[in-house]
């Protein structure tokens, strides 16, 4: 195989080199242009990382829930992008620090606010930090059960593993549902605590799922195009394109169900949100949403060849990745300012944490066969058929 | 059945190996002996490539007809909406695209699914089709149970059944039958359909004139007693009851209805130098005051009546200023002239309110006056 000539250490010196000009970047960013922007751009990383890192651990547990032969032999490169999750969680628990900065409800003036004193029994420091713990910990367990496991299985051959596998499935999708919209209350709506909106947590499950499958694809085709995956043939990819058509528009669904109930109600308090996100010099930006997370991978995706052509999916998968940044850009950066700040401090932020992202992805893919030979399963989603 | 007559249909090959009936298609199909077709008990991977199919356009009909209902439904939301009936809901634009994303949504799935529903049975599958000729085929049995077959179906002068019998035998057939086109029973092709339907919408119409005549034209028994049409005299109607030929009476000269006497001054200035007010101001007609003010007057005055208003911004009009300095020179019984026979553009609030109604609300724009300029000892 080729598999040693696509690791070359040149692409590793290259990561290594980027992510050191970032972490300079870095701390140039938080000297000279304080730590607001700092930590906003921060948690958009952080958040960027973990939410691909927990959408492909979730496109991990949701085959063995339902039972899937298709994705089998593509299922190590979801195993290998959620090694992202060990990444983005230390990245997280550091994020803490962001908390006086960025987090209205953690000042001593949000005792004068009724909002904030009602939703203080939710948001407060003791309770935040053992959310977040408690996440954390979860993630953790079922990253290693899962991905740890899979890997095992390939030397030991143990059916037990697939069975196992499946029966705990369904737990782990209750504990992600809630985890994720843990993630999404306490790290971005609660950057502004008087807005309320109960989808929200459903919004991000849904950029989650959408940019994890994106980020499979492009793993995916990645190897195939390295030589790695040959027995993965365009069926296999076919019905990830499937899923990733079905997704943006459940995606472009729950955002636009949460910006029309709350643009038909329209209350103060509400409608505020949006206002500052829609309007002035935010409203390019707005506007990338639709564009890059529906109407550009919808109508590449939607014809029956498209799904099978390597380039039409790298170029949605590229276009729903780009997305899901800007979607979580849009959410976190107006809290700064009326104006979408990007300038150098955020591309220095960019080469750090994609350099480190990258980093972690390339050395997990390095780790175990290419397809988990030790399922039993693996030879009933080579030979499936569309 | 004659087949000089009623000439081939198709020539059957029946396979009973999957993999054997695809090679076969395979080879046969660059001689283009006629179009091919395959019936098979089970699908069978590679064999829709193997005939020749061409990939459906259904896929590409449905995305341009729910292209179409979006683009439909978007504009006869802007044209009802914004065009036709112009109405302000909540403050919001005429064309307000995003309550209209419902009903395109919706609008585009019933495009979308009715095309591929209907489009694929009537345009891909030729529906009505009464039996395929191959249902009276000897080998139908066999292929609803274990045995595939290829057929070459007559597709024009340059078929020839028996070059076609020959290739499948070549090509590894276990039998073949040929298959003649059927002689059909009249009622089932396509004039017997019509017919039939024809005689169902006549048969509707026949019904649907007479119930209508029976109720409307020919009312010899009402179906039932409407409600309405009763012996009585209704209101605004003419009436043969009373002379003047009106239902309703004009009240008796020189009386005058319980509560609303007619006032005894023509301009507000005559009333205020004959009137003051008799209500007391307690907590209670302070209350009933300001009831009255937010049910009548806050709409143009302002909920605190200042003059601005919701209704006053949208129209441009200027009601009046209750807290300015003339106003809190009237007296209390000017205030209530004004009430009661209007000023400017405001209407006699007579009909509407009672007498002491009326002079609670006086009361109440004292209260918001003295609000509005409370002085140091009021705070204390």
């Amino acid at each position: 195989m080729s598999a040693e000539t696509s690791r070359s250490p040149r692409t590793r010196n290259i990561l290594i080199a980027l992510t050191l000009v970032g972490a300079a970047g870095a701390a140039g960013v938080y000297v000279s242009a304080g730590p607001e922007r700092f930590w906003a751009n921060w948690l958009v990383w952080t958040l960027f990382l973990l939410t691909l890192g927990l959408g492909n651990l979730f496109l991990v547990a949701l085959e063995r829930l339902v039972g899937a032969h298709w994705s089998v032999p593509m299922r190590r490169v979801p195993e290998r992008i959620a090694s992202l999750l060990v990444l983005a969680i230390p990245l997280l628990l550091v994020a803490f620090l962001a908390l006086p900065v960025l987090f209205p409800w953690t000042r001593p003036e949000a005792t004068q606010n009724p909002i904030l004193v009602a939703k203080a029994p939710w948001l407060n420091l003791p309770f935040f930090a053992i959310r977040l713990v408690a996440c954390a910990v979860v993630w953790l367990l079922f990253y290693s059960f899962y991905v740890r496991g899979s890997l095992r299985q390939d030397e030991s051959k143990d059916p037990n593993f697939t069975a196992r596998a499946r029966r705990l499935a369904p737990p782990f999708m209750v504990v992600f549902f809630f985890s994720v919209t843990i993630v999404a209350f306490d790290w971005i709506s609660g950057l502004e605590p008087e807005w309320y909106s109960d989808m929200f947590g459903v919004y991000l499950f849904a950029g989650t799922f959408l940019s994890g499958i994106a980020a499979m694809l492009s793993g995916v085709l990645a190897l195939k195009r390295r030589g790695r995956l040959p027995d993965v043939q365009s069926k296999h990819y076919y019905n990830l394109g499937t899923l990733g058509l079905a997704f943006t528009v459940f995606y472009s669904y729950i955002g636009f169900a949460q910006y029309m109930l709350i643009w038909y109600a329209n209350l103060p308090e509400e409608v505020v949100w949006f206002k500052h996100r829609i309007e002035g010099d935010w409203q390019p930006v707005a506007l990338l949403l639709p564009l890059l997370n529906f109407l550009v991978p919808f109508f590449l995706l939607v014809g029956g060849q498209a799904k099978k052509s390597p380039r039409i999916l790298r170029l949605a998968a590229l276009s729903l990745l780009l997305g899901h940044f800007v979607d979580l850009y849009w959410l976190i950066f107006p809290v700064l300012g009326t104006e979408p700040l990007f300038g150098w401090p955020e591309l220095a932020m960019a080469c750090l944490f994609l350099g480190l992202g990258l980093l972690q992805v390339r050395r997990a893919m390095g780790r175990g066969a290419d397809m988990p030979v030790g399922d039993p399963l693996l030879v009933k989603g080579l030979e499936w058929q569309l | 059945m004659n087949e000089a007559t009623s000439g081939t249909f198709a020539v059957l090959g029946l396979y009973s190996d999957a993999q054997k009936i695809v090679d076969a298609a395979n080879k046969i199909r660059p001689r283009k002996l006629g179009r091919l077709e395959a019936y098979t008990p089970y699908p069978v991977h590679g064999l829709d490539r193997a005939i020749g199919l061409a990939p459906s356009r259904l896929g590409a009909l449905v995305l341009g007809m729910g292209m179409l209902g979006t683009t439909l439904a978007l504009l006869f939301e802007w044209w009802t909406s914004a065009v036709d009936y112009p109405l302000v809901t909540g403050g919001k634009p005429l064309f307000s695209w995003q309550a209209f994303v419902p009903v395109m949504f919706e609008v585009t799935v019933l495009f979308a699914t009715f095309t591929a529903g209907l489009a694929m049975l009537f345009v891909f599958n030729k529906l009505p089709f009464f039996g395929h000729p191959v249902l009276h085929a000897k080998a139908i049995k066999d292929i609803t149970r274990d045995k595939l077959a290829l057929s070459i179906e007559n597709a024009g002068p340059a078929f020839d059944s028996e070059v076609a019998r020959q290739a499948l035998i070549d090509n590894g057939a276990e039998s073949v039958e040929i298959v003649p086109v059927p002689v059909w029973n009249p009622a089932f092709t396509l004039v017997g359909l019509l017919q039939t339907i024809g005689a169902i919408v006549a048969a509707c119409v026949v019904a649907g004139v007479g119930i209508y005549a029976v109720q409307k034209v020919l009312p010899i028994v009402p179906p039932m007693l409407h409600m309405h049409n009763q012996p009585k005299l209704n209101a605004f109607r003419s009436s043969t009851f009373f002379p003047d030929g009106r239902g309703m009476r004009p009240a008796v000269s020189g009386t005058v209805a319980r509560g609303h006497l007619p006032p005894a001054f023509a301009t507000p200035e005559e009333a205020g130098d004959m009137l003051g007010n008799p209500l007391p101001l307690t907590q209670q007609t302070a209350e009933r005051g300001r009831k009255v003010f937010s049910d009548h007057c806050a709409v143009c005055h302002g909920a605190v009546g200042d003059g601005m208003a919701l209704l006053s911004r949208a129209y441009g009009a200027k009601p009046g200023n209750l807290l300015s300095n003339e106003v809190r020179e009237h007296s209390d019984g000017f205030i209530y002239g004004v009430i009661v026979l209007g000023k400017n553009a405001m209407p006699s609030y007579a009909p509407d309110l009672d007498d002491s109604d009326r002079w609670a609300a006086v009361h109440y724009v004292r209260v918001l006056q003295r609000a509005q300029n409370a002085k140091d000892e009021d705070l204390r």
